[in-house]
């Protein structure tokens, strides 16, 4: 503050020479005392700041807080909650590790911007002390994506299990079922009938964002990168499921470009809420957005898993999600690492995962209690047995290889690759698949 | 004329020695007050620009990452030549282009009906007009995501629709989604250019007009000899400032598709510069986008104002 | 008479032409403070129109934000601090500056306009980094003080009052010299009279880009109840579910302050700004 105030002095002395008689621009009086929350009587709380970006993870933290605080009397948190939009809390937080001051202790990075935290001296703290005695609980594959070199750096959220959604409605009226589709070739052909019967399409396809193309490469066993972080992108199963996602809009016409082209557009809500589509394929964490947007749809929605490419196939993918990490900026490290543990990674944190988020709880000795059997809006709107279903797949989500080009290459599939492939068709999958992997090469 | 006293009763005491020192002290020489005038303006620029300019300049030679900090010398401007550059360059380029070309005549024209003697209710219209520079880019790009959804009920839709067309995905093309940006630019700056020839119309003085009619001229002549000699300056300040903001735009973008729009027909290079520091942890490749885009300004700027006429008159 | 009715026609026919872009500016206006009367998924179904829904109007989304909202408010008040001192600041600096450029012959004038005139074609963006750790190293974050210390020279500004100070008559200066003023006491006394108009022109323009600020406030600020305005409406929009009610909402009450006082004061300011001379 001192700087400041000389800075400030020297300034006011210049304009009162100059304006000497000028009877505002006086006293400035900047006040920097930004904390209006006094402490309110708890002793010797230790301050942390958590930031995120998503409003909801705001409720959970605080919850959270307030559990430790009855837990650990002797040690209590108090908890400083920010959330800010999406671009900014990621890039401020650059600039605060780049600047060495001024990050969080404790901070949510979503998954594609993770790589970027993880190059150079790394400013997370590593969490294998917390993480390793819980990690045979865990969907394992989801500690991977923030992890390099055998460290992990992040507790995730959720298991972003990717799953199909079904309207029941569109397959009754045409009189077929959901449990017929085992496979991508059942769905071209229920697809096809429910086309002839309700003149309604199988599939929106997103054009700018890669929700259904990541998720059908990963179940090929494929994906962008190999396991030493080569880049793989452009290789044969990856063309053949653009050519399939191509094919399903041109060939079967049974697909359809998805108004808006994202998952998160007014146009796509409403498209859907009129029940524009019969089916949707998405990580499971979209539930929350039908409850949310498209409240129509309530009671007709049925969520299964997605079909495979060949029976007996892997029928899921782990998508997106949310890394909690610690940033070495964290006023007591090892605190802050056990309340994480406490807030992400203990049964009953969660539990609460699915209770307040309505996410697929990475942690899967959770899924079969009865707190998760419980009514909800989640039950209320896609009725039971979410998680059977999850229980039923969970050994068929492959681990995907994330290196500091995932979110360079996910920006090139969401601009590039299938737009040009599946709506200007200005270039074959291949064409597309290989511009971008070149550009990856090149970096 | 003894103001000085006055000087000194508002004032506050601290001033007091420096009001009665002697006249003729340097301190208040005709050579020394414009040097006091800028003083601040220079403690602000050497402390809140200067320092960052040329620390970028300095990054834009490095690759930065956090702890590792190292010089490669002219390899991020080598980078610069790629496909994805030369789309944000032409994107930036051409909408700066079309602001040009809307945002000089269309407020010129409303300008003019809005000063004739025929026009009524004159303060009411350019008021109007004005009101959306009220609003942020934010609040403005929320309103136009909203009227040209791809929504056939959403406003632009239904209004095409009305009068038999299809619907069109404005956000989805090139073309379009230009003129959404563009659309958008000229809604929020059309009253601010408007009021700024205006300014420069009603500083020219009648007589002009009266003596050119008694010559027997008509409005034309009037309008080719009088109207444009006159609002050259203004001319050439709103061409200044629509060419760099031009340049320089971000948020108009922003607000439609983010950073990463299909096939990149939103991307500026200000957005690149923003993906490429941020997004991907590139700052020295983001501060050598950054200088370029200052250099290409610069230059492009100073060719503007020489070709114009600007700096003949400085300080006479 | 028919000249008479000649005239009349043309009035007609401008105040029809007018009417074009007077439309087009306030429409968008008007359905988005429609719009803010509606339930956000009504929004999302059939995007932004002007079909009168009366059915469907209510406050609701307004008393989310006097009551559940109230950081909301926190905001406001934010704003109107940061605006006003930058705006103050602004001006006292920027008239001194422009007004030394258009009324002086000194060393070093070129350079200083160029230094104008290169500010003002820096993109913000790429200083980001370096002027946060500046802030860190004057204690600045999350200040009131580090978003306003930047933006108190304004090059727009002082690019403007050079202009308008082009147009003072020097004459004055002389006469007032021999009177024995100093030169600050010209410009205090003299000048600033008559500079009047340009201070409540770019005052407006000033304070309406403290106003809508985003990008810098947003780096330097950090705690929810130090936001301002819009990096707390951006802040509703989030990758995972946008908080449509409360955004629209907000809008609307951003931009309806500032037209309410707009209103109030726009003839003062039109007028003004009409009244300046811009020459360059």
């Amino acid at each position: 503050m001192s700087r400041l105030f000389y800075l400030g002095f020297s300034m006011l002395l210049v304009i009162s020479i100059v304006l000497s008689g000028c009877s505002s621009g006086g006293d400035k009086k900047v006040n920097s005392n930004g904390n209006s929350e006094a402490s309110n009587g708890t002793n010797k709380a230790q301050e942390m700041t958590f930031w995120t970006f998503q409003g909801l993870h705001i409720d959970f933290f605080e919850d959270a807080n307030k559990r430790w605080n009855e837990a650990n009397p002797d040690r209590p948190i108090k908890l400083k909650l920010e959330s800010f939009p999406y671009d900014d809390m990621h890039n401020n937080l650059l600039l605060a590790l780049q600047s060495g001051v001024g990050a969080p202790d404790i901070v949510d990075i979503e998954v594609n911007r993770f790589p970027n935290f993880l190059q150079g001296d790394i400013q997370l703290e590593p969490l294998n002390d917390i993480i390793e005695p819980e990690i045979d609980s865990f969907v394992k594959s989801r500690f991977e994506v923030y992890g390099k070199d055998g460290q992990y750096y992040g507790a995730p959220t959720h298991v972003g299990a990717s799953v199909a959604f079904y309207n029941k409605e569109i397959f009754e009226e045409a009189g077929v079922s959901p449990d017929d589709i085992k496979t991508y070739d059942d769905f071209i052909e229920i697809g096809k009938v429910i086309k002839s019967k309700t003149g309604k399409p199988m599939l929106p396809i997103f054009t700018n964002g890669f929700w259904e193309f990541y998720p059908m490469i990963s179940q090929k066993d494929s994906d962008f990168f190999n396991s030493k972080g080569e880049v793989t992108l452009d290789n044969k199963k990856n063309e053949e499921v653009l050519q399939y996602l191509y094919d399903l809009i041109y060939k079967h016409d049974i697909g359809v470009l998805a108004p808006g082209g994202h998952h998160e557009d007014e146009e796509f809500f409403a498209f859907m809420n009129d029940g524009g589509a019969a089916s949707l394929i998405m990580p499971s964490w979209y539930a929350s957005r039908f409850v949310s947007y498209m409240p129509d749809l309530a009671g007709k929605m049925v969520i299964k898993p997605m079909p495979a490419w060949k029976e007996g196939g892997n029928r899921s993918a782990g998508m997106g999600g949310t890394g909690t990490a610690v940033t070495n900026q964290a006023k007591d490290v090892e605190l802050a690492k056990e309340f994480l543990a406490f807030a992400k990674l203990s049964k009953e944190s969660n539990i609460k995962i699915y209770e307040l988020l309505g996410f697929d709880p990475p942690r899967h000795d959770v899924w079969d209690s009865p707190e998760l059997r419980e009514p909800n809006e989640f039950t209320a709107y896609f009725g039971d047995g979410l998680f059977d279903m999850l229980m039923g797949i969970k050994d068929e989500i492959n681990p995907l290889n994330i290196t500091k080009l995932t979110p360079m290459t996910r920006d090139l599939i969401e601009t590039n690759v299938l737009h040009n492939t599946l709506r200007e068709k200005t270039q074959t999958p291949a064409e597309a698949l290989k511009q971008a992997a070149d550009e990856l090469r090149s970096r | 004329m003894r103001q000085d006293s006055n000087l000194i009763t508002k004032s506050g005491n601290v001033l007091k020695n420096v009001v009665y020192s002697p006249k003729k002290s340097l301190f208040y020489s005709q050579r020394l007050a414009p040097y006091v005038f800028i003083a601040p303006f220079l403690v602000i620029f050497f402390g809140f620009y200067f320092y960052p300019v040329s620390y970028t300049i300095i990054m834009s030679f490095q690759e930065i990452l956090p702890g590792q900090i190292r010089f490669i010398g002219f390899d991020n401007y080598a980078r610069l030549f790629n496909p994805t550059f030369y789309k944000a360059l032409y994107n930036t380029t051409l909408y700066t282009f079309w602001t040009i070309v809307i945002l000089i005549p269309l407020p010129l024209i409303m300008a003019i009906i809005l000063n004739t003697k025929k026009m009524k209710a004159k303060t009411f219209f350019r008021a109007c007009i004005f009101i959306p520079s009220l609003t942020s880019t934010i609040v403005a790009g929320v309103i136009f995501r909203l009227m040209f959804a791809e929504t056939e009920t959403a406003f632009a839709n239904s209004f095409l629709s009305f009068f038999g067309f299809d619907s069109v995905n404005w956000k989805q093309n090139g073309a379009t989604l230009m003129f959404l940006m563009v659309g958008l630019a000229s809604w929020r700056w059309m009253g601010v250019n408007m009021i700024y020839f205006l300014t420069g119309l009603q500083n020219i003085p009648k007589e002009m007009y009266e003596a050119a009619e008694i010559d027997g001229a008509n409005a034309f002549n009037k309008f080719r000899h009088i109207t444009i000699p006159f609002l050259k300056p203004v001319t050439v300040y709103v061409l200044t400032i629509t060419l760099f903001a031009g340049y320089k735009m971000f948020e108009e973008a922003y607000v439609f598709w983010e950073i990463n729009s299909p096939g990149n027909i939103g991307l500026t290079l200000v957005g690149y510069l923003y993906k490429e520091a941020f997004q991907y942890n590139q700052l020295g490749f983001g501060s050598a986008i950054g200088v370029t885009l200052l250099v290409i300004v610069a230059i492009l700027g100073f060719i503007q104002l020489k070709l114009t006429g600007f700096s003949s008159n400085g300080g006479k | 008479m028919s000249r008479q009715k000649q005239k009349k026609l043309g009035t007609i026919l401008l105040l029809l032409f007018m009417l074009i872009p007077l439309i087009i500016a306030v429409f968008p206006l008007l359905a988005l403070t429609l719009a803010s009367l509606k339930p956000s998924t009504e929004l999302m179904r059939y995007g932004l129109n002007i079909k009168p829904q009366f059915e469907l109007w209510s406050l609701d989304n307004y008393t989310y934000l006097f009551t559940e909202g109230r950081v909301y408010f926190h905001w406001f008040k934010n704003s109107i601090i940061i605006s006003l001192f930058s705006t103050v600041l602004a001006l006292i600096f920027s008239s001194m500056v422009g007004y030394s450029l258009a009324m002086y012959r000194f060393r070093g004038q070129g350079i200083v306009m160029f230094l104008v005139l290169l500010i003002m074609m820096i993109p913000f963006e790429i200083l980001m980094l370096p002027l946060f750790r500046m802030m860190i190293w004057l204690k600045a974050v999350d200040t009131y003080a580090g978003v306003i210390l930047p933006m108190i020279i304004h090059p727009l500004a002082i690019f403007f009052f050079r202009q308008y100070s082009l147009g003072l008559p020097k004459e004055l200066m002389d006469s007032a010299r021999i009177d024995g003023c100093t030169e600050y006491g010209i410009f205090l006394r003299i000048m600033l009279p008559l500079l009047k108009p340009a201070y409540g022109a770019m005052g407006i323009l000033l304070a309406l880009f403290s106003w809508n600020n985003f990008l810098w406030p947003l780096v330097v600020l950090r705690t929810k109840e130090m936001l301002t305005l819009p990096i707390g409406l951006a802040g509703l929009l989030t990758p995972y579910g946008n908080n449509y009610d409360v955004l629209i909402s907000g809008s609307v009450l951003t931009v309806l302050p500032i037209i309410i006082v707009f209103i109030f004061a726009q003839k003062y300011f039109i007028e003004s700004l009409s009244a300046g001379a811009v020459k360059g």
